[in-house]
């Protein structure tokens, strides 16, 4: 930022250039003045830090306890140290489950990224009835609680009476009578991306075709013109503008979809779920919670903060950068 | 412009993520009233005998005028995350109701009040059936009182099996020619002769037992998993082998989802192998077509070993009323009461109670799993489960999964 886009830059100016004579009350308006900023996101960074930094305190201070049922209910645990990460990282099934996160969260953001930019494209073209009943339906998607989605796509996907096998049977896709769509980790995992995919699709869409306005028409008439495919146009002309928030989006679906829970959760079933269908967010809550030994259960969610934050900087470091060269 | 837009969008972002991942603090729930008691039962009991419970309200609140009762029904399968979650804020219920297979976890942990000074109080506590007697002791101590136990039976549609001229099986081969009979006359897509859902461990399990294998043992201080054995081979290829001549349920699916006798009810099996109190929710339709027999063995005449389980109700060390709760306790646990559960098709908790229902004769031959601290983790961990579902499936061979299945047992165990 310039000089001249800080407020009362001029008057800074002016005090400067009498500096020789009024120090003392030059360093403390500097001293204010400066202090600003700092002082207007100070509301924000103290509820941020009791927010999020005073749980992730206490989660940092557990993963180095051992705090399993009994401590949990003498409310007092024992220290030793990096044990627990120590056996998480020793652990083949962490390994494991990092391997298939990382597959299904590339899998998820690309199809959420890669549809949703489509859908909105489509946003952009379309008269402006269609566009009306595309946005109300992907907003009622959006609307749904995930719990109540994912119960109605069990009952579509129920092996004895569910509405997907009788429609894939009648109209003679195959013959998906009692079909079975939980029998193996990769059939699972697929329902339970076709679900979040569905859930999160709008938020993309909505995000992306306000981006899209921003794209001059002049420009797109002009490059048309010039003769340029509709591809090229996009490549080079609609992308370069739209990519901070393309940006964002991906660094946001990184987190949520790496971190998933209750689609996976409740899709499969507690009572399926074994090491080879776990996600990351799952396998945290059967070692902590369902095998309570909490301490255990804090370091592979210290780790998991740890991963996303790897798998994100890329993104994160590109959006800063990208703000620098634009002030 | 572009750098304001940009960072306004970041800043949106960073709240986004805020407030996704914020969550409101719960509130704990304290007992302002000293005179009311949280009570957790299980589903069971609310399809199976409400009329006992509210009995039992009825007669707590006439002796302690003022004091009230909330009972709140628990599903097995989230009810021991939802107690620790109480644990951790300090609001457990007063009475809860947990299986055999569990009690030991926690009351190792010291969840429980002791209770040995009042065992005597409690109606018929002399009598009280061993095994499960002795899943409410730890260390000498009683943390538990005996609710119910209950065998596994069978629950069949006379009228189906009149058609079939099938008599009352002696052994599992007749009863398996019985069920291929039954599928011939039946020939509807999705018709089961005996509905078993696949990854149904209890019921599985009884086929090891039944050969004369067994789940895992103890062995110089280490548990080792014991299902690779022969014995315990042969009985899970009798299993399948049973499994795919008789049912048509879901291979990987569980035993309460759906219910046993919704599907029953709905006429889509003639027979359901389950609790005997399953006879309740048949559905008007078959009630007058309903009976129940033992499962047999594949020995002939005798009874295949049933799963044998059973709940205690304990106090949480936590609770604020102890001497409130242990009184509800002793009331729900009345003779009369359990004879109201001994009438539903549940085993009483006493030997003076015992009768010579199909449920009691089923219990005679029994089973149980590994007395381990660490046994729930097994369960919850879906060791059995998962093994039972790749074997149906024939993503596994029975050496390979048993093996897997061994291993897992026994890191669990010795953990």
């Amino acid at each position: 930022m310039t000089s001249s886009e800080i407020p009362g830059g001029t008057a800074f100016a002016a005090e400067a250039a009498l500096q020789p004579r009024r120090r003392r009350s030059f360093t403390v308006a500097r001293v204010v003045r400066g202090a600003a900023p700092y002082l207007l996101i100070l509301p924000v960074v103290v509820t941020i830090a009791a927010i999020l930094g005073y749980p992730l305190y206490h989660l940092a201070r557990l993963s180095f306890q051992k705090y399993g049922l009994f401590e949990l209910i003498a409310r007092h645990g024992t220290n030793v140290g990096w044990a627990n990460y120590s056996s998480v990282l020793h652990d083949q099934v962490f390994w494991h489950v990092l391997i298939r996160t990382i597959v299904f969260t590339v899998a998820n953001v690309a199809l959420t990224m890669g549809i949703g930019t489509l859908i909105a494209l489509l946003l952009t073209k379309v008269s402006s009835v269609v566009r009306v009943l595309l946005t109300a339906g992907l907003v009622l998607a959006w609307a749904m609680p995930p719990v109540v989605a994912v119960q109605v796509w069990l009952w579509m996907t129920n092996y004895e009476n569910g509405v997907l096998n009788y429609a894939l049977t009648t109209l003679h896709v195959g013959d998906y009578y009692q079909h079975d769509w939980y029998a193996t980790p990769f059939s699972q995992l697929s329902l339970t991306t076709t679900l979040i995919v569905w859930g999160a699709i709008p938020f993309i869409v909505v995000t992306v075709y306000a981006g899209l306005s921003q794209v001059p028409p002049e420009l797109v008439e002009a490059a048309e013109i010039d003769g340029a495919r509709p591809w090229r146009v996009f490549k080079d002309l609609t992308v370069p503008i739209v990519k901070p928030i393309f940006l964002v989006l991906t660094s946001l679906s990184i987190i949520w979809d790496f971190g998933v829970f209750t689609q996976p959760f409740l899709l499969i079933d507690q009572t399926r779920i074994n090491a080879s269908n776990e996600l990351m967010g799952i396998y945290l809550f059967e070692e902590g919670y369902l095998k309570t030994d909490f301490g255990r259960g804090a370091a592979i969610s210290i780790l998991m903060l740890l991963i996303v934050a790897a798998l994100s900087v890329f993104y994160v470091r590109k959006m800063v950068r990208m703000g620098d060269e634009a002030g | 412009m572009k750098a304001r837009f940009f960072f306004a969008a970041a800043l949106a972002a960073a709240l986004a993520v805020a407030a996704s991942t914020a969550s409101a603090k719960p509130t704990g729930s304290k007992h302002a009233l000293a005179s009311k008691i949280t009570v957790w039962l299980q589903v069971d009991a609310q399809s199976g005998w409400p009329n006992l419970v509210a009995a039992a309200n009825q007669q707590f609140q006439a002796k302690h005028p003022g004091a009230t009762v909330d009972v709140q029904y628990q599903t097995w399968g989230d009810h021991l995350s939802k107690f620790d979650a109480t644990l951790a804020g300090g609001n457990t219920p007063d009475v809860i109701e947990m299986g055999n297979t569990e009690m030991t976890k926690y009351m190792a942990a010291g969840a429980f009040a002791n209770l040995s000074s009042q065992k005597g109080s409690f109606p018929n506590s002399k009598n009280w059936l061993k095994g499960l007697a002795a899943s409410g002791n730890y260390n000498g101590r009683t943390y538990g009182v005996p609710y119910y136990a209950g065998s596994r039976v069978v629950t069949y549609r006379t009228d189906l099996f009149r058609k079939a001229r099938a008599k009352v099986p002696t052994s599992l081969g007749q009863f398996t020619a019985t069920a291929k009979r039954l599928k011939k006359q039946n020939p509807k897509r999705g018709f089961s002769p005996v509905y078993i859902a696949g990854t149904d461990w209890y019921f599985a399990m009884s086929f090891v037992y039944d050969y004369g294998g067994q789940i895992a043992q103890r062995k110089g201080g280490k548990w080792v998993g014991r299902l690779e054995s022969k014995k315990a081979r042969a009985g899970l290829a009798a299993y399948k082998r049973f499994f795919n001549a008789a049912s048509r349920a879901s291979k990987t699916g569980t035993e309460n989802r759906p219910q046993p006798y919704d599907v029953y009810a709905r006429g889509q099996a003639a027979s359901i192998i389950g609790p005997a109190w399953f006879s309740c929710c048949v559905g008007k339709k078959y009630t007058k077509a309903t009976k129940q027999f033992v499962m047999p063995s594949h020995a002939k005449g005798k009874a295949m070993p049933g799963f044998l389980g059973g709940s205690d109700l304990a106090v949480p060390a936590g609770s604020n009323d102890k001497s409130l709760a242990t009184d509800w306790i002793r009331i729900f646990t009345s003779t009369a009461s359990q004879r109201g559960l001994q009438a539903k098709g549940n085993i009483p908790n006493a030997t003076n109670l015992l009768g010579n229902s199909v449920n009691e004769r089923a219990a005679k031959r029994s089973w149980f799993v590994p007395t381990a601290k660490n046994w729930v983790n097994v369960e919850n961990g879906n060791v059995l489960r998962t093994m039972l579902a790749r074997i149906l499936t024939g993503r596994a061979s029975i050496a390979e999964a048993t093996a897997w299945a061994d291993d897992n047992i026994a890191l669990t165990l010795n953990q």
